[in-house]
């Protein structure tokens, strides 16, 4: 059996707990990831994708259920083990706010090393350099992010998510806001990721071309899983290659 | 990026040039503020310095008299009869035991010098010109511990064998007499005796130079009919802002009077007083209005980079390194305003310096540059850079990330 590395057991999330408005936006989730997949996270707008992987990233704590990382629960951790255990394990990709503006390309992915270290280091610079390199960015690492285009702010903000190596990467609508083509580039760099390091990824996207594209596709609906499909590896190879043909034409 | 900069530093410095117009005004804030507080104190030190200079040229900082004759009104059944009493008139007397009193005040740890004084009123005679002034008969090798004549030589020197006398500058002037001239000393009964002007001094006010008149002990001793006696004891402390507490313990000890020059110039010391406090307030107002600058610009800072600190958080930065990120930009933009304004302090005194000055050219008072002054300033605006900054970063530490990714 495949390594999990992460179980959801009954998660529920609700907001302005104890006040009037008190809403509960995810009823019960179960869920569990395993080492390698890739999996898509779908979903109409509101239904509770972001709250979801909020929680998933130990950025937020959910109301009730437990959640393991890497086969350890997670509910007994204060804020500095969440913290650490978030630094260590997990990569995020947003979907808005993708870059530190006051910070060049390579210092962004730097950024979570010298968060973890305290002080920068050649290994570190190296370590970014070369993730730079594998998303073809190695021309814009000294850039700000201002003078770069979405598509490759996204690409860094990739990089930046690997820095620290994660066991699991989430992406909420990393390609939202791109145009298809930069879209595909930045979700094929994560599917390249996937294949080399087998980190496993879990990425919110509205685009069912991308989703096809994936392992497994998981779909949110009002706080509630209402479907969860692995796709035969023949079914991507397929939508690879008519993507492709579609290109050449 | 440097490799030996900490996290924290990189962070703080990328936001502050990143907020380049908020910094750079706040610290020309702070500079102006500290610029103000240094030249202020510089003024303050340099005019109190001068007025106590003055002051005490010519006056020991606490003077032993014999205890004052008193009359006592009537009094019977405690009702006084007589209630205005009329204050005998003092005589020039002699202390008793003086030489006791010496030795016991000299044996204080905090009393540097001791000086007996035969001293009263004579008069001063050159032909037709008649002044009346004090004669101070003093013990030179005592005397001058206490008030350094030798310093304030104009003309000729301090020297007083008993048939010398030195003069002040105004008296000199008044009667036309230089150093080598003779000069007549009479007393109301008409004893006298002709002595040498030995030396002219400048005692720092025109009061003192036209009256004060010095001579051997022994010389005015004779003069004076107080033949193996004095008529005060002067008294040289090394802190001269207790020269009353330390005046009112020798007055206990002794059971003589002890005026210090607190009392006797009791207005003075007042103002100088009322100043000091006028100026701590002030000090201590553009300190809380630094600290509230410096404070409003971090709590701009902290809801502008929320986001920033967001995405920190989530890729694992802890509360404790966003809570130093934004104390460091506090301290940062402290020590960089007392910078600045230390050097803005600094050239405001120089142009005082250069600028206003007295007729002859010396500067119309000199103003104290003390380094220990830029220092503390630095010191101080730093540690408020820092207290100002405590509730900006506990804000941004506890900000809930997913709030601030959210926006
Ligand atoms: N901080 C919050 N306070 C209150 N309600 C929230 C908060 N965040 C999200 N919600 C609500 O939770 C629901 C799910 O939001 P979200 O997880 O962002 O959905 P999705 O990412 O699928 O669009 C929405 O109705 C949203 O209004
Ligand atoms: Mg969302």
């Amino acid at each position: 059996m495949a390594e999990e590395v992460l179980r959801l057991e009954g998660i529920r999330k609700s907001y302005n707990v104890g006040t009037p408005v008190e809403s509960e936006v995810l009823h019960g989730i179960d869920l569990v990831l395993q080492v390698g997949e890739f999996c898509a996270l779908m979903g109409p707008s509101g239904c509770g994708k972001t709250t979801l992987l909020n929680v998933m990233g130990l950025l937020d704590r959910p109301s009730a259920g437990k959640l393991f990382i890497k086969g350890a629960e997670t509910s007994g951790l204060g804020d500095r083990g969440l913290t650490a255990l978030r630094g260590h394990s997990i990569g995020f990709v947003f979907q808005y706010h993708h870059l530190l503006p006051a910070f060049t390309a390579v210092e962004n992915v730097m950024m979570p090393m010298l968060v973890d270290r305290g002080r920068p280091d050649a290994a570190m610079r190296r370590r970014a350099n070369e993730l730079l390199e594998s998303m073809a960015l190695t021309p814009w690492r000294d850039n700000l992010a201002i003078n770069m285009s979405g598509g490759q702010q996204q690409r860094v903000a990739v990089a930046r998510a690997l820095a620290m190596d994660p066991s699991l990467l989430l992406a909420d609508e990393p390609t939202g806001n791109l145009d298809t083509k930069a879209a595909q580039g930045v979700f094929d760099m994560m599917r390249e990721v996937n294949r080399r390091h087998g980190t496993t990824v879990l990425v919110v996207t509205h685009n069912h071309a991308l989703a096809a594209q994936c392992g497994r596709i998981v779909e949110l609906v009002d706080g509630r899983i209402v479907s969860d499909r692995h796709l035969p590896a023949a079914a991507q190879a397929a939508v690879e290659h008519t993507e492709e043909t579609s290109q050449r034409r | 990026m440097h490799n030996w900069l900490p996290f924290e530093w990189i962070a703080a410095s990328r936001f502050l040039r990143e907020g380049r117009m908020q910094s750079i005004s706040i610290i020309l804030g702070v500079s102006i503020g500290v610029g103000v507080i240094i030249f202020m104190s510089a003024a303050l030190a340099g005019q109190q310095a001068n007025i106590i200079r003055r002051v005490l040229s010519a006056q020991a900082h606490i003077v032993l008299l014999p205890p004052q004759e008193i009359a006592r009104p009537l009094r019977e059944n405690d009702v006084a009869e007589a209630a205005i009493v009329q204050r005998p008139f003092q005589r020039v007397r002699s202390m008793d035991q003086w030489q006791k009193i010496i030795k016991e005040v000299g044996e204080m740890r905090v009393v540097t010098a001791v000086s007996p004084m035969a001293s009263g009123p004579v008069l001063a005679v050159r032909g037709e010109a008649t002044r009346a002034v004090s004669v101070l008969g003093v013990d030179p090798a005592l005397y001058f511990r206490v008030i350094p004549l030798p310093d304030k030589i104009v003309a000729g020197a301090a020297r007083l064998t008993s048939e010398d006398i030195v003069i002040g500058i105004d008296l000199a002037s008044d009667l036309g007499v230089t150093v080598g001239d003779k000069l007549r000393i009479t007393v109301a009964s008409g004893q006298g005796a002709t002595l040498t002007i030995s030396g002219i001094v400048d005692l720092g006010s025109k009061g003192a130079n036209q009256r004060n008149t010095y001579v051997a002990l022994h010389t005015a001793q004779a003069l004076l009919g107080l033949i193996g006696g004095v008529s005060s004891i002067d008294v040289t402390v090394p802190d001269i802002y207790a020269a009353e507490d330390i005046a009112q313990a020798i007055a206990a000890a002794t059971g003589v009077e002890a005026d210090s020059w607190i009392k006797t110039n009791a207005q003075l010391y007042l103002a100088i007083s009322a100043q000091v406090i006028a100026n701590s307030t002030i000090r201590f107002c553009v300190g809380l209005a630094i600290a509230f600058g410096i404070a409003a610009v971090l709590i701009v800072s902290v809801v502008q980079k929320s986001k920033e600190i967001g995405i920190l958080r989530a890729m694992g930065a802890s509360q404790g390194q966003i809570l130093r990120v934004f104390l460091l930009e506090g301290a940062v933009l402290g020590l960089a305003g007392s910078v600045f304004g230390s050097a803005l302090g600094a050239g405001a005194i120089l142009a005082w310096q250069t600028l206003l000055k007295n007729p002859d050219g010396t500067p119309l008072f000199p103003l104290e540059m003390d380094p220990r002054l830029f220092i503390a300033s630095a010191v101080l605006a730093t540690l408020t850079g820092l207290a100002s900054a405590v509730a900006p970063a506990l804000r941004g530490a506890r900000l809930d990330p997913v709030v601030a990714i959210r926006g």
